[in-house]
């Protein structure tokens, strides 16, 4: 088991490496050189800084020597520096990640939580009433663009009845302690996250419908009812535990996506995380701090696409097997 | 041949939800079509008083927003952006996830294990991230977004492919041809692909979909083609105005959702189509 | 055992008159028509017949078990110890599953969840009927695994379905069966998915086990070999009826309806062990174009006018034996004439 653990986690490197390789191509494809546009718009003119920054990307040098340099720094976890925060690009990212991470585990959380129960609501119910109101949303969800939701739902919950906070992540001047902290952070988190989750929440009702209908028609079904367990019982204990298998998979799959749909829900909401860090590094040019989110949005859905390959493994026993 | 297309055609009519959804995308490219002849007029010209509601000037029927501009001819305007967009974004998907997949699956053994360790990077990659940071570098122009987006969405038709292509590769109608001598490009795409293709079609109009979500994220976040008009980017613009005139954002948002609902009802019931034996479950 | 005292003729499970209808786009289907049969605890009833024949369908009326839709139990009823198993509420019938009545199948493989410990299936069909803890409920199912001759019993709790052979399966769905001691076990083609040389110990065990807790015993089989060896009463189905029904022996000696002796390869006296069903010529009539008359008699040697035109019914033909078959009815009554002349 630890085996497989250590190897799982040795193919995330290269992955990492490959995400290098291609922000390095993306620096070299740039119309003109970046290099030029970066120290223009960061408005470096120290020539002793130039030398530096020269040196650093290392401009000077053969595109082979270049690449090294620029994999090496990353290994060591140089991403540069920005100008525009004045601080390292690591930094200023691993600061603001925290935020991130919050607001993507709790849209993951509400779309587990609402699609696994509508999908099991819609199997349980199939072809009744319930079933069909339940595709009809999930058809609705999966085609709504997240941060349309997330305005449509600041109009009628914050503006119009005022249950919740229009954007940010805490009440300016507020000090209630760290309980009260928290509570104010969640009622902050609650239009974001819902906004962000719902697309997946879709998704997964439509997934976990069909393969709770799957599983229903297995041959261990009919056992566990043999056994005399009650209907609930059943579908709980034995055809959930096997219905929510390709709901894993599928998190791990969309890891990325939810990281890049925080991006544009953290816009809507000021959200103070990677989302708006890179939304601002992308309108100011920051490119350090642009190819740095990258590198390092990249390692958060490597390590957590590991993690959920892991989980999957727990899950299921016949693949621990192989 | 014929008889194979018309019983499908009449498996997908019998499918109700997807029938509502191609009348849907026909309304949209009809609208796309139309809007030179609709609203003979740069879009983005300012016709009236801002922010006049929807149904409430017959001549503005979705209204006008804050500066002033028709709502009605800028959707109509935004049908062809986010049409066009999400058209040559799935072909650009399509042919990078076809050329890796059927690539991959043909040759096999470490040609095989490089190629999906390339998509597996792909999948990596935080997809929206990647593109804001190509647009970021190239430059916000309709061609850059539109590759953008094709570059994170192939993923999916790459593996569809390779999965289509290894259960043909082994058939005797390939193992025909190479005995014949054929070349492998052309057993490739002259044989086999025309095999593997419906589903791989299917998938692509799947594609669609996700192409217009993503565009209309970036034109939203105002990292579009500054020169037309969008969907997403209507959005973006009614934002600062949500307290007073909500409309300005609902009635695109609107827009986007119908098609991308249409266009997932289509594929859906294209998928339900070429599988019979699934749809009965 | 709180056994409820019986009437030493009272059977355990008496089907009457069962009828059950799959519901189609094609239409309504009579998948099960008038079936009874009784069998007493203590005794093996085999149900025999060719797949499609309704036999899987009657197992599973009586645990209330039929995948619904498109199987309906339209008609008849079916008591255990005088009680109308139709009549109960899901509840009720809750409480008869895996206590009263249990069931295995066909396929062990696939009949127990992959992605749970066999412990854990055992312990929870334990828990489902006696209020034991988690730990007596342990030590209850490793004595079960021992007594259907698990090796190893306590590490094999841990173990989950894969890395089980499907022998090994089996005996664990017996020992699930019979964890809460039924008075009826229901085997549904108990050892067709198993090697040959596994068939034998898994049913020397069900025997064993009814010789210990006398409950009673209905194996649904297509396997004659099968039958010789565990059965003492026998009833053959065809096309959603009961056609024959016999004493084992008897059965074996003197098959009278005309599909039994196809079954038996068309020599009355095989009584040979391990006789596998002979290919019958003809194929089973769909059940929506039943023909009128005989349902066999596309496939019948022996057919004549009558089979074609009236439905035969069973009639008891030699003592204990009832047959719905024109004719073996023609036969033995030449027979007796023969005798009286």
């Amino acid at each position: 088991m630890r085996r497989i653990i250590i190897r799982r986690l040795l193919q995330i490197i290269p992955l990492i490496l490959g995400v290098i390789v291609l922000n390095f191509m993306l620096i070299h494809l740039a119309p003109g050189s970046l290099f030029d546009v970066m120290t223009s718009e960061q408005q470096v003119t120290d020539p002793a800084m130039l030398d530096q920054l020269r040196h650093t990307y290392g401009v000077d040098q053969p595109t082979s020597v270049q690449l090294a340099k620029y994999i090496w720094s990353v290994m060591r976890l140089d991403l540069g520096f920005s100008y525009r925060q004045n601080a390292p690009v690591l930094d200023v990212i691993l600061e603001q990640l925290p935020s991130t991470v919050i607001l993507m585990l709790s849209a993951t959380g509400i779309a587990l939580l609402v699609g696994i129960t509508a999908g099991v609501l819609a199997s349980v119910k199939v072809n009744t009433i319930w079933d069909n109101l339940i595709s009809l949303g999930a058809v609705f969800f999966f085609a709504a663009p997240s941060f349309w939701l997330g305005i449509m739902m600041t109009v009628l919950f914050a503006v119009k009845l005022g249950w919740f906070p229009v954007g940010g992540m805490r009440t300016i001047g507020s000090d209630q302690g760290t309980f009260g902290d928290a509570l104010d952070v969640m009622h902050h988190l609650v239009l974001p996250a819902t906004a962000l989750g719902l697309f997946y929440a879709a998704t997964y009702a439509r997934v976990m419908r069909a393969s709770m209908l799957e599983v229903f028609r297995l041959d261990f079904v009919r056992t566990a009812r043999a056994k005399g367990l009650s209907r609930s019982r059943v579908v709980i204990s034995h055809v959930m535990r096997n219905a929510l298998l390709p709901i894993v998979t599928l998190l791990g799959l969309q890891l990325g996506t939810i990281l890049g749909g925080s991006v544009v829900i953290e816009a809507v909401f000021s959200w103070p995380g990677i989302g708006s860090l890179l939304f601002d590094s992308v309108m100011s040019r920051n490119f350090p701090m642009v190819l740095g989110v990258l590198v390092l949005g990249s390692l958060l859905v490597a390590v957590s696409n590991a993690a959920v390959d892991l989980i999957y493994l727990r899950l299921d026993p016949r693949i621990r097997a192989r | 041949m014929l008889s194979l297309t018309i019983d499908f055609a009449r498996r997908f009519a019998r499918n109700r939800a997807a029938l509502v959804g191609f009348a849907l995308v026909i309304l949209v490219i009809g609208v796309a079509l139309a809007a030179p002849w609709l609203f003979p007029r740069n879009p983005l010209r300012i016709v009236g008083k801002p922010e006049i509601w929807p149904f409430v000037s017959s001549r503005y029927p979705l209204g006008t927003d804050s500066l002033g501009r028709d709502i009605a001819a800028m959707i109509a305007y935004g049908a062809r952006t986010t049409l066009l967009i999400g058209v040559c974004a799935s072909l650009t998907a399509t042919i990078i996830g076809i050329s890796v997949g059927a690539t991959a699956a043909y040759f096999g053994g470490w040609v095989d294990e490089l190629l999906m360790r390339f998509t597996e990077l792909f999948q990596t990659i935080p997809n929206l991230i990647f593109v804001l940071t190509i647009v970021a570098i190239l430059g916000q122009k309709i061609e850059y977004v539109t590759i953008a987006v094709g570059i994170v969405t192939w993923t999916p038709i790459a593996r569809l492919t390779r999965a289509e292509f290894m259960s043909l590769r082994d058939r005797e109608f390939v193992q025909a041809c190479r005995a014949m001598g054929m070349g492998n490009l052309r057993i490739m795409f002259g044989e086999i692909l025309p095999n593997a293709l419906p589903p791989v079609i299917v998938l692509s109009s799947l594609v669609i979909a996700g192409a217009v979500l993503f565009e209309s994220a970036v034109s939203f976040l105002g990292l579009g083609d500054p020169n037309v008009s969008s969907w997403g980017r209507l959005i973006g613009d009614g934002r600062t105005l949500i307290r007073s005139s909500w409309y300005i954002c609902a009635v695109p948002g609107l827009a986007i959702m119908l098609t991308v609902l249409a266009l997932n009802l289509v594929g859906d019931g294209l998928n339900d189509a070429l599988n019979p034996k699934l749809r009965d479950r | 055992m709180a056994a409820i005292a019986l009437a030493p003729s009272a059977p355990l499970l008496e089907i009457d008159k069962l009828e059950v209808s799959l519901f189609t786009r094609r239409g309504v289907l009579p998948a099960i028509d008038g079936l009874s049969l009784t069998v007493s605890a203590g005794e093996t009833l085999a149900i025999v017949g060719e797949s499609g024949c309704g036999k899987s369908l009657a197992a599973l009326s009586v645990m209330r078990l039929l995948p619904e839709p498109p199987a309906k139990i339209v008609g008849g009823a079916i008591r255990f110890m005088g009680r109308d198993l139709a009549g109960l509420s899901d509840r009720e019938m809750q409480r008869v599953r895996g206590k009263d009545i249990s069931m295995i199948f066909q396929d062990p493989m696939t009949s127990l969840n992959p992605v749970i410990t066999i412990g854990d299936q055992l312990i929870e069909a334990i828990r489902c009927h006696a209020d034991v803890s988690r730990k007596e409920a342990s030590n209850r199912a490793v004595e079960m695994l021992r007594r259907v001759r698990i090796p190893d019993a306590e590490r094999r709790l841990n173990d989950y379905p894969h890395q089980m052979s499907g022998g090994m399966s089996q005996r664990v769905m017996i020992a699930m069966a019979i964890a809460c001691g039924p008075k009826l076990l229901i085997a549904d083609e108990p050892t067709t998915a198993l090697d040959v040389t596994i068939q034998a110990q898994i049913l020397d065990l069900m025997k064993d086990v009814q010789t210990d807790t006398g409950m009673g015993l209905i194996i649904i089989t297509h396997d004659l070999g099968v039958v010789a060896e565990t059965a003492d009463r026998v009833v053959v189905m065809y096309a959603g009826r009961k056609v024959e029904e016999a004493p084992v022996e008897g059965l074996f000696e003197r098959p009278l309806h005309r599909y039994t002796r196809g079954l038996l390869g068309a020599t009355p006296s095989a009584q040979r062990q391990g006789d596998r069903l002979v290919e019958i010529t003809g194929s089973v009539p769909a059940l929506e174009n039943l023909p009128t008359g005989c349902a066999f008699q596309n496939r019948c040697p022996d057919a004549f006018d009558r089979c074609r035109a009236e439905r035969p019914v069973l009639k008891p033909l030699l003592p204990h034996r009832t047959a719905a078959c024109f004719a073996a009815e023609e036969e033995l009554s030449r027979d007796v004439a023969a005798i009286g002349s």
